[in-house]
């Protein structure tokens, strides 16, 4: 870098935070227009039955209301919702804005309610009147699968969606060799994401411009636009989205859903502005879910714990419809199956499953956390099975330094990576030795002490647009302002993870200025240029290199017009704290504002050189980059009530330069936090007739601060060759790691009690049962605690 | 989340609330804290024509002693009871228990008169009341009753309370002497209801036996109750490790457990054992302490 | 979810099969049944009004007697649909003379759906078994 750096690599306070805590930013709920009608989605109680008929009439004439449409009144005028993932011989399964003649989940939509007040709203939805038929539902994958399940959807075959196959090295072989094959079913259950803010949208219809304004609480403003346009059939120039504050996202609003489609139709329709918001119950019914997918591995290793091959079937469930990227999903966790290990014989097998619930798609981590669980669990399996520890096992195992790239059986390359040293740093802070030791002598006691280790690598920065549904690139447009200040328009969308910080620090060294000079613009379409969006963990990787490269334009610019100004070779001067100085001589510089200046005024330009100071670039990596990692989490167990406690917890995480320690300490917290919640709390529970019984937070458990330790946080520091600030990614990290080093060191703890595997989450009462269920007798007979 | 239209009055006496409730009987529900109340209406689970707010009735909010007796309002928050130094001194289990109930948010709204008027089997008071042989006093347009803690919960969500009574205070009698007490809990993860939850009391005699225990559980069934064939086993006795761990396992006896998606039934039982027994042991050592 | 169990009523088999047979005793007995009204052979249309505690909601339903083999056993099927979803029951009744008494052995699968599903899973299961033991009490009065 030709600037010397000053705020990249500083734990800066988040520039977007003291908005936030005073509540004076704007979320779409606290968006208000003048004659605004309110939107409310009337939703099946059955997870599978046939409309008979809906019957609208008492609705209509309730006192408020304005519309009731049904699918009939929006058929032809809105497409169903799009999916973007196109996997061979994939079955179609779209999911329509309206449920037509059937229902496939509880929560699906039957009719749109519009009412003057919420009020109202509320009263008149308690009138539509639909005539369901139950149909028998379809809810459990391995059920799913045989000949003579119903089907979900009632044209195709059978309920499997696709079946997806890599095969990599010679796979037979490696089993043949073998002197021991390890295999474990397991299960990554189905969670609910839990943004804090629920999804929310307005749209309002200017019919003299003919013009489309869509509020919605969006990771992907332009993907949406483009889809609502495509939706509508409306032109795309016409379609304004703007994405206000976003209260969390996780993926569950990197989608695009039915109320988006439904209030811009009815706001044309009605020519009124048309909000709608959803309820923590709604939310949990039909904003769509994550994971869900059992694997049945084998691991084919030898005596000395080197393992020779793999062979991975997985079902996903992807519910019943496709939304976004539904089936796409499922073959992350494919393509990541074999963790960061040398393992190159490996078929993996994914059935993409329909069933009569909410579709699942990207939820923090998207497949990844998945793969990293099932070979993370599979590691420990072979390692207690061989009686290896688990850190000799996975340090046997590992790619070396030199190995890279690294070209895996999936057929990616894995960019660089130092898998050992991340293990030993976090074997050295969790002090494991003496962990093992205490271990040992408070079995003696009889208490249940555990030990878990998860090393992960995982897929970021996504990423190359070959390997991507809808591109891989990102966009910047900068602009420096007559006054000198800097304005970045960035196609990414940050909604939480502090960009608007990191963002400012990359182009404030850049371009020799201060933080806050510069102002960072996301989230509106009419006012950044098209972007992909937040997901995937690339917004810093893209959508910052995007910044990085414009502002090496806008740099070489303000050089070659500050050059000309001073008589000085731009070739030899720098951007330093609003001076551009001579590297020859430092008493000779000019001011940032005068050379911005002169690019305005445009008097005393250098032949060629255009007036103003505004630059684009679109940025295509060349690849994605692979962060790692290891967590170490210790946990004890209760032997009397089958309680985890959670004691400590180390995580090693390298996601290359980090350009704000403070914004990564975040992102990995909060991504273990998740974490714990998958491996010891969430599970959305579906009934055998596919209602969802944990409806709500009083019955779907999330980590609170109380079960959550002080979490200890490092980093080695592997600085990828992709893009030029050696960043990679940190925003799933957490939840992809975590989660089997959780799960790792409970089992660690039930080893006395012959404890094999426990699937998620742990509950208390499946440790128990566990424990008081266990076949080994070597552990005794559970004693009573003093 | 919006409840059905419903009409609101806000008594600032108790009569004027006693007549309200009388003239609209079945129709009108009490709103206390709005802690249980306020979601089922939201969820219209709950559908009142007439809602009485008895949240502006200051003398039903005070804790005080009268003859010997705590007396607890019935408008006293969580907060309230876990926080006043009468009731630590006078039935520390009360304090206890109050602090144990939901969050922060819920224990200032929460009252003591809701949560046992509410009568939710996983509710945490019920357990200590039981446990103390609170009385429970009910208003109604004719009088005033008292009802024994013990004949108070009749059913699922169902108590003594008639259509037109308000349960106006609780009544707590002082401690023997040499007594000591506990609540322990196991949370439902997400609600922080008591999926199992017992209080114990247990008083001891001048040898150091146990002169008389009562161990009330709540979250195990449809109502609370008392495990009278675990304190039957514990009077007259020395205390033991043995002893505790005998008694605790009996505490389920004869009762038929919830079960739901977070406990089965066995493990609801299992799980009442050990917290009885938890609880039993924190009791005596607190007893013990008041000894020496 | 699974209902099953068995209750004595203090009448002979036949009686205790008329009154099952009974549309004004079976409107008497039901928990919350108001009105039954006769909707084809052996089918009633029901409304319904239920409280338990602070809960309560109106339903509209269904009640269905069907593979009857007299004086011995038959089919129940009961359905109840408001705004806060639905409860179906369905199971079978068997009728075992005990000396003068009668001993009704019932197994069968309650659904809910909706938010009754949703939220009240656990009360509700509570409360149906609540339901048929009233149910078989005020059978017993009948
Ligand atoms: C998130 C959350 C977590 C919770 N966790 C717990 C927990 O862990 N443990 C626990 O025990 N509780 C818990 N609760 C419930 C809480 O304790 C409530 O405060 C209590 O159940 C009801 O008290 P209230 O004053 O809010 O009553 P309200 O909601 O106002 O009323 C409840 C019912 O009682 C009736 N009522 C109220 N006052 C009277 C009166 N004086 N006389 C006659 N009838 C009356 C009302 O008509 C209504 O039917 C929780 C609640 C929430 C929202």
């Amino acid at each position: 870098m030709a600037t010397a750096t000053k705020l990249i690599g500083k734990p800066i306070k988040r520039k977007e935070d003291p908005r936030l805590v005073q509540g004076i930013a704007h979320y779409v709920d606290d968006l208000t227009l003048p004659g605004m009608l309110h939107l409310g989605i009337v939703r099946s109680p059955y997870a599978h039955a046939r409309v008979r008929s809906v019957d609208v009439s008492k609705a209509l004439a309730a006192p408020g209301v304005v519309a009731v449409l049904t699918a009939e009144d929006v058929q032809g005028a809105i497409a169903p919702i799009p999916c973007a993932a196109q996997i061979p011989d994939m079955k179609p399964a779209p999911r329509p804005v309206l449920a037509t003649n059937e229902v496939r989940f509880v929560g699906e939509g039957v009719a749109a309610v519009v009412a003057a007040d919420r009020y109202a709203l509320r009263d008149a939805m308690d009138l539509v009147e639909v005539d369901y038929e139950p149909l028998p539902a379809v809810v459990d994958l391995e059920k799913a699968l045989r000949k003579d399940s119903p089907r979900v959807h009632d044209g195709l075959a059978d309920n499997a969606a696709y079946h997806w196959a890599l095969e990599g090295g010679d796979v037979k072989k490696a089993f043949k060799q073998a002197d021991r094959v390890v295999k474990l079913r397991m299960l990554n259950q189905r969670l609910i994401p839990v943004a804090m803010e629920p999804r929310a949208v307005l749209a309002q219809y200017d019919r003299g411009d003919n013009r489309l304004t869509l509020w919605s609480s969006s990771q992907i403003p332009h993907i949406l636009r483009t889809q609502i346009a495509a939706m509508l059939n409306f032109p795309e120039y016409g379609v304004y989205v703007i994405v206000p504050e976003v209260g969390g996202g996780f993926g569950s609003k990197l989608n695009v859903y039915p109320e988006e489609a439904l209030a811009c139709h009815l706001a044309i329709k009605l020519e009124k502005p048309v909000k709608w918001n959803e309820g923590r119950r709604e939310n949990f019914l039909s904003t769509i879910h994550g994971r869900g997918e059992s694997c049945d591995m084998e691991l084919a290793v030898k005596r000395d714990g080197t393992i020779l091959g793999m062979r991975a079937r997985v079902l996903a469930d992807l519910g019943a419809y496709y939304q976004l990227l539904t089936p796409l999903i499922p073959t992350l966790t494919g393509l990541m199956i074999c963790g960061c290990y040398r393992i190159q014989n490996l078929s993996v097998e994914i059935t993409g499953v329909l069933t009569n619930k909410m579709a699942t798609d990207a939820y923090r981590g998207a497949g990844r956390p998945e793969a990293t669980y099932f070979v993370e669990r599979a590691m420990d399996a072979v390692a207690a099975e061989l009686k290896i520890d688990p850190a000799e096992l996975r340090r046997k195992n590992f790619p070396k330094p030199k190995d890279f790239p690294y070209a895996t059986a999936t057929g990616l390359i894995y960019d660089t990576a130092n898998y050992q040293g991340a293990l030993e740093l976090a074997l050295k802070k969790s002090g494991y030795k003496a962990l093992r030791r205490q271990q040992a002598a408070l079995r003696k006691k009889g208490r249940l002490l555990g030990i878990g280790l998860s090393s992960y690598v995982e897929i970021c920065a996504l990423g190359p647009s070959s390997a991507m549904p809808a591109g891989g690139w990102e966009s910047a447009t900068i602009r420096i302002e007559p006054t000198g200040r800097v304005r970045v328009l960035t196609g990414s969308s940050p909604h939480g993870q502090g960009e608007e910080t990191s963002f400012s620090q990359i182009a404030a060294d850049m371009l020799g200025v201060g933080l806050d000079d510069v102002i960072i613009v996301h989230g509106d379409t009419s006012a950044v240029p098209y972007g992909i969006g937040t997901f995937g963990s690339r917004t810093l990787a893209v959508g910052g290199t995007a910044i990085y490269r414009c502002c090496e334009k806008l740099r070489d610019k303000l050089l070659k017009i500050a050059g000309h100004l001073m008589q000085e070779d731009p070739a030899k001067l720098v951007l330093r704290a609003k001076q551009i100085v001579s590297k020859r001589d430092p008493k000779k510089s000019i001011s940032f504002a005068e050379t911005v200046g002169a690019a305005y005024t445009a008097k005393t330009l250098p032949p060629g050189v255009e007036p103003g100071l505004e630059a684009t670039h679109f940025y295509e990596p060349s690849n994605f980059t692979f962060p790692f990692g290891t967590h170490v989490a210790v946990v004890e167990v209760d032997r009397e009530t089958g309680e985890v406690k959670l004691v400590k917890y180390v995580a090693v995480d390298d996601c290359g330069n980090l350009i704000n320690p403070l914004l990564v300490e975040g992102q990995v917290q909060g991504g273990i936090v998740q974490s714990i919640g998958q491996a010891m709390l969430e599970e959305a529970v579906y009934d055998d007739q596919g209602q969802l019984l944990t409806g709500e937070l009083m019955d779907y458990a999330i980590p609170r601060a109380a079960d959550v330790p002080k979490l200890e946080t490092f980093h080695t520091v592997t600085p990828t060759p992709v893009n030029p600030m050696g960043v990679k990614g940190v925003g799933e990290a957490g939840t992809i790691g975590a989660t089997p080093a959780l799960v790792n060191a409970v089992v660690d703890a039930l080893a006395p009690f012959g404890v094999r595997h426990l699937d998620m989450p742990l509950k208390r009462e499946r440790v128990w049962k566990a424990i008081h269920q266990a076949p080994s007798e070597s552990a005794g007979r559970p004693r009573r605690s003093k | 989340m919006i409840p059905a239209a419903f009409e609101y009055f806000a008594p600032k006496s108790l009569d004027d609330a006693l007549r309200l409730v009388e003239r609209h009987g079945d129709e009108a529900k009490l709103l206390a804290g709005g802690q249980s109340l306020i979601p089922l209406m939201k969820l219209r689970l709950s559908v009142p024509r007439y809602v009485v707010d008895i949240g502006r009735i200051r003398s039903l909010r005070s804790i005080r002693e009268e003859g010997g007796w705590l007396v607890i309002g019935a408008l006293s928050t969580h907060h309230d009871v876990e926080s006043s130094e009468m009731v630590r001194l006078m039935a520390p289990l009360l304090a206890e228990t109050a602090s144990e109930i939901g969050d922060v948010q819920v224990r200032n709204r929460g009252t003591i008169g809701g949560s046992l008027s509410h009568s939710d089997p996983a509710a945490d008071y019920p357990a200590a009341m039981l446990a103390l042989d609170a009385q429970i006093v009910a208003a109604s347009s004719s009088g005033t009753r008292t009802i024994h803690a013990s004949e108070f919960f009749l059913d699922l969500m169902t108590t003594q309370l008639r259509p037109g009574e308000i349960l106006t205070e609780v009544r707590i009698p002082r401690l023997p002497e040499r007594s000591g007490s506990a609540y322990r809990k196991l949370h439902q993860p997400a609600s922080g209801f008591a999926l199992a939850g017992a209080a114990v009391r247990v008083s001891l005699d001048e040898v150091g036996k146990i002169a008389s225990a009562a161990i009330g559980i709540t979250g195990v069934a449809v109502r609370p109750f008392r495990a009278s064939g675990a304190e039957a086993m514990l009077a007259g006795k020395k205390p033991s490790p043995k002893l505790l761990a005998d008694a605790s396992e009996k505490v389920a006896d004869g009762v038929e457990p919830l079960a739901d998606i977070h406990a089965s039934a066995a493990y609801r039982r299992a799980a009442a054992s050990v917290y009885a027994r938890r609880a039993l042991e924190a009791a005596l050592a607190r007893a013990e302490g008041e000894k020496g | 979810m699974k209902i099953e169990g068995r209750h004595t009523v203090p009448a002979p088999q036949e009686t205790v099969w008329q009154r099952l047979n009974d549309p004004s005793v079976l409107e008497r007995s039901l928990p919350g049944v108001e009105r039954l009204e006769p909707d084809g052979p052996d089918r009633y249309r029901a409304s319904i009004k239920y409280k338990v505690g602070a809960v309560s909601g109106s339903f509209s339903g269904s009640v269905e007697l069907s593979e009857k083999n007299p004086p011995h056993s038959m089919r129940l099927k009961t359905s109840a649909r408001g705004v806060p979803g639905f409860v179906t029951g369905e199971g079978k009744l068997e009728l075992v003379p005990k000396g003068a008494e009668t001993e009704v052995v019932y197994s069968g699968e309650l659904q809910l759906g909706g938010l009754l599903a949703a939220i009240g899973s656990r009360m509700v299961e509570s409360a149906a078994k609540k339901s048929i033991e009233d149910f078989f009490k005020s059978l017993a009065s009948s």
